[in-house]
């Protein structure tokens, strides 16, 4: 059986000073070159998992494989895309895209093709001088995709990337984000609470709820590709989704009351 | 975005006469605003000279000290303690911004060596630099290397601070990117952290610069065997001469006043433009 990309097994993380939102151990595993997308409403864990998976933040017990080696640390065939872009504003686009090759100390010759590719993939080449200040926020978000990708990751991680952005900067965003993946094939998880976007670009979607964090559902979405955002079968999963997630914070808002009883007593 | 004028009352070119001369009134209004004061001062000192009120040996009338200036200029050679006082100032300035700058950087990624030596800058920047002369005349000489050291002192203090400072508000979020992609140790501090402090560390820059122009004037008062403003200064006070002194006062104002404009003003605005923190976001 072929290794998976990421294998997370009862990860967990409690509440610390930081304003990371708990989360119960939690498990599952990213095929290689699959599409998974972490949804939820806010304080369902879903960046804490996401920044345990970047290596950026330590989970409190379990573990986190990514390509058969355990995760101790940021890189290491794993890149993420944040949602603020987080480009380095005194550095051109290109720079910007080229940060990483330096910092792997990747030849010239070769980091100049690289960063052009990579430009070329998400159309920002004809931007490569420009500063992070003079780009619209769709634009900023391209490049920072462009910064990831230039890494040959075999793990993309991405946190919320879209958030920032107006509606229609998002849908376009989302269909190229599609075709990117499907002209690089990296194993994806996407952080969101976005239903829709989260359909129509995943393979698989892991429901989380809040209080505390844990997944509720998993979606297997085998619809084929490229998919259009206006698909009614992408519609209905997300009423479907939808549901369980009022259900979820009904339960949640009752749990609540009966604590808050229980205590009175 | 280079132009220098008045700033906020660049009036457009008019189409209609009136507009050139309203605009051309609202510069005048604005240069009146901001130099009324000044002319108050003049004005009331060349009354108070000129009706013989106070003593001229305490006194003289600005037209005298501005006439002491042209001679100190044309028989003293002025001209070259001015440009060796701003050698020094130069020299100090920067050698105190490179070593606060180092210092900061290379120990502020650590919470112990940070927690250890920042109080300690911290106490000695509450001590008045000059309080440091006498040994930095032991150790150097009574010289020109000693007012070098106490300016260079002078400057690495609030240097120092402000690096520290200015690195606890990196974003976090840009942190994080740089990790992301790779960057560690050495390569991280140069092309992130770095760069990431340089807008804060230009408003620090600014402040070494005023710590730096006074501390080197109380040293060289002192100091005055060496070439230099603060021992004209000095030898002005010695033989009596209250007009060389206010001349050399007014030209150390002039000094500060330029350096001021030309330089961190442009500075900072070229700055915030390159890093952005202009127009988007």
């Amino acid at each position: 059986m072929e290794q998976p990309a990421l294998r997370v097994i009862d990860a967990c993380k409690t509440y610390d000073r930081s304003d990371h939102a708990a989360l119960l151990p939690t498990s599952f595993e990213v095929a290689r070159g699959e599409f998974v997308s972490l949804v939820g409403p806010s304080g369902c864990g879903k960046s804490t998992l996401l920044g345990m998976i970047a290596g950026l933040l330590t989970p409190d017990a379990g573990t986190i494989e990514a390509l058969g080696r355990p995760v101790t640390g940021p890189g290491d065939g794993r890149a993420i895309v944040f949602q603020d872009a987080a480009l380095f504003p005194w550095l051109t686009v290109l720079h910007n895209v080229e940060y990483g090759l330096r910092a792997h100390k990747v030849p010239k010759a070769e980091r100049r093709e690289r960063v052009e590719d990579a430009l070329r993939l998400v159309h920002l080449d004809h931007v490569a001088d420009k500063y992070p200040y003079e780009l619209s926020g769709g634009m900023r978000q391209r490049a920072s995709i462009a910064r990831a990708l230039v890494m040959r990751p075999e793990i993309l991680l991405m946190d919320e990337p879209f958030s920032a952005l107006d509606a229609q900067t998002r849908t376009i965003l989302s269909d190229e984000l599609q075709r990117i993946w499907l002209e690089t094939r990296p194993a994806v998880v996407f952080v969101t609470h976005n239903l829709i976007e989260a359909a129509f670009l995943s393979d698989t979607v892991h429901l989380l709820s809040s209080g505390p964090g844990r997944i509720v559902k998993t979606y297997d979405i085998d619809i084929p590709r490229p998919r259009d955002e206006a698909d009614p079968a992408l519609l209905e999963l997300r009423h479907d989704m939808l549901d369980r997630l009022r259900a979820e914070v009904d339960d949640a808002a009752e749990r609540r009351a009966q604590v808050a009883e229980v205590s009175a007593l | 975005m280079s132009t220098a004028a008045g700033d906020g009352t660049g009036g457009g070119t008019g189409e209609r006469p009136g507009t050139a001369a309203r605009a051309a009134g609202a510069v005048a209004m604005d240069l009146f605003r901001k130099s009324w004061f000044v002319i108050l001062i003049l004005v009331v000192w060349w009354l108070i000279s000129a009706t013989g009120l106070v003593d001229p040996y305490k006194l003289p009338a600005p037209g005298d000290v501005l006439s002491t200036l042209g001679t100190l200029f044309t028989e003293r050679a002025l001209l070259d303690d001015l440009g060796a006082t701003l050698l020094r100032l130069v020299e100090g300035w920067a050698i105190g911004v490179v070593a606060g700058v180092l210092l900061g950087i290379l120990t502020g990624g650590s919470r112990f060596l940070e927690d250890g030596i920042r109080p300690v800058i911290a106490g000695l920047q509450a001590v008045p630099t000059i309080a440091f002369l006498p040994l930095a005349i032991l150790w150097f000489g009574f010289n020109g290397t000693a007012v070098l050291a106490i300016t260079a002192f002078g400057t690495f203090k609030p240097m120092a601070l402000a690096t520290y400072g200015a690195m606890h508000q990196i974003s976090p979020t840009l942190m994080m990117a740089g990790k992301a992609l790779g960057a560690r140790g050495l390569f991280m501090q140069r092309t992130l952290i770095f760069p990431a402090i340089v807008p804060a560390l230009v408003t620090g820059l600014k402040m070494g610069w005023s710590f730096a122009w006074r501390a080197l004037m109380a040293a060289e008062i002192v100091v005055t065997g060496a070439a230099g403003l603060g021992g004209v200064l000095e030898l002005g006070r010695e033989i009596g001469a209250i007009d060389v002194v206010m001349a050399v006062i007014l030209v150390i104002l002039v000094v500060g006043i330029v350096t001021e404009q030309l330089f961190f003003t442009r500075l900072e605005r070229w700055v915030n433009q390159r890093w952005g923190l202009v127009g988007a976001r």
